[in-house]
């Protein structure tokens, strides 16, 4: 079996929806709705979809912000829910660290960014202050920053280099699990790529883990072993990076990638039709009966409205559809 | 490389103004000019004994009402002129500064300290703690100021410790609930749960990320403060529940003049400039700070 | 040729702050048919966005100025024209569709209203038949019902509904250019598809003009008909759409392709350019991509390069381009 460093089970998160001054419960957000993944050492999963798909929600969950109605997260196979208080803070909180999206808040405006990288290091070891000093400065270097911009304030950086300090203050414990909430999506273009790289070399060096959260699917190729593309609290398919965009089965599936692929306008006059959904993703609050897409499905029929379809195993990958019931 | 344009197109960075040269300096005279008349006047505060011409509880009902030195029948003895009951009014509004000055700065670091204290504690911990002292608040701020300070200063007499006491009792609620407003932003925030994910206590954040980054209203509304504790000391010293004659303060050197205002104007006069003059001072030189404490705004 | 909507011709266009003169945009030259869309593209702070407001002379005032240039659309000098007669062009000739259409909605009027708002402004009609103005409005946005519609506030649509509420308010008085920018960041990917689909179709039906600011060049490659390309201030490159994905001349524009990642295949790893663009502030004297060239020679250090036409349509400005 592979080194599964994290392994997410029937992980649901329901939000409660109330009403009057009594708060009483009227429904529930299902925000994330029986999701399982896992994540290999040195490997990167990447959870897909649009805004409300939950899988902001997921990561918020693997990195404990966020408190789970149900469900079992392992790491290295112990469960993250019975650690005791001191266990989370030796074996768990170092070891998974994350990256946020937006470069411009994700940092105290009133600290120096020595003292920002420095952060997780004083707070988690007893590191003297020299030695500190000298992690930050190596740190600093990795992520190819020069060491006479640690005095700086975080307004003074571009966005680039801004995630650059980001990912060092990712890397200070040497963690095992790097969880990028959409890493790149707040940069330039020519950016993207500087910090896609660096990200994949940090990987390969230090054999580190990520999920990755996004929504471009460009990048979730570039940076992923394995995908899983959510849909309204659901994974609708989930599997081998390039299985899955070589050969995507789920409507869904294809209907983003169809999106986000760059169409010139003679491919168009030449047949490449994109797919182009109806609607919008109905609200989590009330999601449609059966199977959560059929609202919006182009290859729609008449039991997809009715039945909640199961997951089926199709060569790598997991899928939960209806069309492939007969396979 | 470090690149200072500024990204128009970002919305998340401060809009950037159009100051002229001309417009920099003004910005540079906001920080001195009010800096100098503050710390004058602390200044003359200290050194009271030394600088006041003449004793300013001493009466003299022969030179009762005296015009200033450059009006006529004015002296250079008495060189802002004398009140009704003849004490220097130059020597009693520089004791007065003494006075009027240490209960406004008091009452206004008592005041901020705990509003600060209760606001982030409020914002940031939430459920019932944030409950239990927001309605605590609620409370003080409806419960009538005056009443309260009439109240103490029967219970304990009227005085200086009164006086610090009476305005400083209620005078943390607003701070307290701005700073919770502010807290409660800033909870939220990406770069919050950027530091729980590092590990970091709640005490740690609270001190370490959300007290810098209230620190801005927080000195907005201090400098006006200001104004406002030498007015409210001057109200309660005219009610008779405020510092007891004869010693001096701004305020009630105002309300003792307030019956001689046609026939000797300088005795409200002089105390009421150099109240405005605090006052706007405060305003400016709090502006001027906000802007240099902010290290965004710091180069622009 | 006849058929040119816009033109713009040497845009110079300042802000004056405390730091000094930031040269926004320095000699942007371009021009826009009547009924295509030309795409305006590149990263933040090269000047796009500030090149659509000067277009409408909508700069944040006083720091922004335009300070040279021609902007002459249907044979009329935008930057001569007087404050109140510009008030007049923008909404009826010229509309815009700003970054963030999910704010640039009034909370507290009905949508109706806000699209009324435009049409009574323009074309003084009387009440009821801005009504019917505001019906074929949004009729034209292709929201269902607009009969009921009109009546319902912002909170009451879906994010979807109010974006083509923002597009109904742009297109109320039919203008005949259409400045759109980066109308499609905030959305999700098959939202995004939906609605170039259907910034398509409204230009199908009334053959507006459209100039498309964005940074992303998969909505470029799905909308425009031709594009320029634009570093620090200036456009580099300018061609069809399908000459700039398929042979770009300027070394930038080819940069900017490569390292975007592909879909259809695994990348190894993605091409990048080194650095960051030049502060605008502190700009080089010659060529402003030269300190992340790879092919830069010495002449790109000291002179500005010459825009030069290569073949039909097709303009580069770079030293090594002949």
């Amino acid at each position: 079996m592979a080194d599964v460093i994290l392994e997410g089970r029937d992980l649901k998160k329901y939000y409660p929806v109330t009403k009057g001054l009594l708060k009483r419960i009227i429904g529930w957000v299902r925000a994330v709705d029986g999701i399982s993944f896992t994540i290999e050492r040195g490997k990167t999963l990447s959870l897909v979809g649009e805004s409300g798909a939950g899988k902001t929600t997921t990561a918020k969950a693997v990195l404990l912000l966020e408190k789970l109605t149900s469900g079992t997260i392992l790491f290295e196979g112990k469960d993250v829910y019975r650690f005791s208080k001191s266990q989370l803070k030796t074996e768990y909180r170092p070891r998974v660290q994350s990256v946020q999206q937006n470069p411009w808040s994700s940092m105290n405006p009133r600290m120096r960014v020595r003292d920002i990288i420095a952060e997780p290091l004083v707070v988690n070891t007893k590191r003297t202050k020299g030695q500190i000093r000298s992690r930050v400065l190596e740190l600093l270097d990795q992520v190819g920053l020069s060491p006479n911009q640690a005095d700086y304030y975080p307004h003074e950086f571009s966005g680039g280099q801004r995630q650059r300090i980001a990912v060092a203050r990712a890397l200070a414990l040497n963690p095992s699990l790097v969880v990028l909430d959409e890493p790149v999506s707040a940069l330039d273009v020519s950016i993207r790529a500087q910090i896609m790289n660096l990200l994949k070399d940090l990987q390969d060096q230090y054999n580190l883990s990520y999920l990755v959260i996004a929504h471009n699917l460009a990048t979730v190729r570039f940076m992923s072993h394995s995908v899983a593309i959510m849909y309204l609290g659901e994974i609708v398919e989930y599997g081998e990076a390039e299985e899955l965009f070589e050969r995507p089965l789920h409507p869904y599936t294809r209907a983003l990638i169809s999106a986000s692929m760059l169409t010139l306008p003679e491919d168009e006059d030449k047949g490449v039709e994109p797919i182009i959904l109806s609607g919008e993703m109905p609200s989590p609050l009330n999601p449609p009966p059966g199977c959560r897409f059929h609202t919006r499905c182009p290859d729609v029929q008449d039991i997809c409205s009715k039945e909640v379809p199961e997951v089926r195993v199709i060569g790598q990958q997991r899928i939960k559809c209806h069309v492939y019931a007969e396979q | 490389m470090l690149s200072i344009m500024p990204n128009i197109e970002d919305k998340t960075r401060p809009k950037i103004s159009g100051l002229s040269r001309r417009a920099h300096i003004m910005r540079s005279l906001t920080c001195i000019v009010p800096l100098t008349i503050l710390s004058l006047l602390v200044l003359t505060a200290i050194f009271a004994p030394w600088l006041a011409p003449h004793d300013p509880i001493k009466v003299s009902m022969t030179e009762r009402r005296l015009p200033p030195v450059f009006m006529e029948g004015g002296s250079t003895k008495y060189i802002l002129g004398t009140d009704h009951l003849g004490r220097d009014v130059l020597s009693r509004a520089i004791y007065g500064a003494r006075i009027s000055l240490s209960v406004s700065l008091l009452v206004i670091a008592i005041t901020a300290s705990v509003g600060t204290i209760l606001g982030i504690a409020a914002g940031y911990i939430g459920g019932r703690t944030e409950a239990f002292l927001m309605r605590f608040t609620d409370i003080s701020m409806s419960f009538p100021p005056l009443v309260l300070a009439m109240l103490l200063s029967v219970i304990l007499g009227p005085g200086y410790i009164t006086v610090v006491l009476a305005l400083s009792v209620l005078g943390w609620a607003p701070y307290a609930r701005l700073i919770r407003g502010e807290a409660l932003r800033i909870r939220n925030s990406d770069f919050v749960s950027q530091a729980r994910v590092s590990g970091a206590s709640p005490m740690r954040i609270m001190i370490k990320h959300i007290f810098p980054n209230v620190i801005n209203p927080l000195i907005i509304v201090m400098t006006m403060a200001v104004g406002f504790m030498i007015l409210a000391e001057a109200g309660l010293s005219f009610l008779g529940i405020g510092i007891p004659p004869p010693d001096p303060s701004w305020g009630s050197m105002v309300a003792d003049g307030r019956g001689d205002i046609d026939r000797a104007w300088w005795i409200t006069t002089f105390p009421g400039i150099l109240i405005g003059m605090v006052v706007m001072s405060g305003n400016f030189f709090g502006d001027w700070l906000r802007d240099k404490m902010d290290p965004r705004l710091r180069q622009l | 040729m006849s058929d040119i909507l816009l033109q713009v011709e040497n845009l110079c266009t300042s802000f004056f702050t405390r730091a000094g003169e930031f040269k926004a945009i320095d000699g942007v030259s371009f021009y826009v048919r009547e009924g295509e869309t030309f795409g305006l593209v590149g990263e933040s702070a090269c000047g796009k966005t500030v090149t659509g407001l000067s277009i409408l002379r909508l700069l944040p005032e006083p720091a922004g100025r335009i300070i040279g240039g021609k902007i002459i659309l249907d044979g009329t000098n935008l930057i001569e024209l007087s404050k109140k007669e510009m008030r007049a062009y923008r909404g009826k000739m010229i509309s815009m569709i700003l970054q963030d259409p999910m704010t640039s909605l009034n909370p507290v009027y009905t949508v109706g209203n806000q699209i009324g708002e435009s049409v009574r402004l323009h074309q003084g009609l009387r009440d009821d038949m801005v009504e019917d103005e505001v019906i074929s409005a949004l009729r034209l946005l292709r929201i269902p019902a607009p009969e009921i519609r009109i009546r319902d506030y912002p909170f009451q649509m879906s994010g979807g509904m109010r974006q083509r509420v923002v597009g109904s308010i742009a297109m109320s008085c039919r203008p005949r250019l259409l400045i759109a920018d980066e109308p499609t960041t905030a959305l999700d990917a098959t939202i995004q598809a939906q609605y170039i689909a259907l910034f398509k179709d409204i230009q199908k039906q009334t053959d507006v003009a459209i100039i498309f600011i964005t940074h992303d060049f998969g909505v470029i490659a799905q909308m425009c008909h031709r594009v320029a390309v634009m570093y620090a201030g200036k456009i580099v490159e300018t061609a069809a759409t399908s000459t700039i994905f398929k042979a770009p001349k300027h070394p930038y524009t080819a940069a900017l392709i490569n390292s975007v990642p592909h879909l259809d295949r695994k990348d190894d790893r993605l091409y990048s350019i080194e650095g960051q663009p030049p502060s605008l502030l502190n700009l080089p004297p010659g060529c402003r991509f030269a300190p992340r060239c790879h092919d830069v020679q010495e002449v790109c250090h000291q002179q500005q390069p010459p825009t030069v036409e290569i073949s039909d349509g097709h303009s580069v400005s770079c030293w090594g381009v002949k």
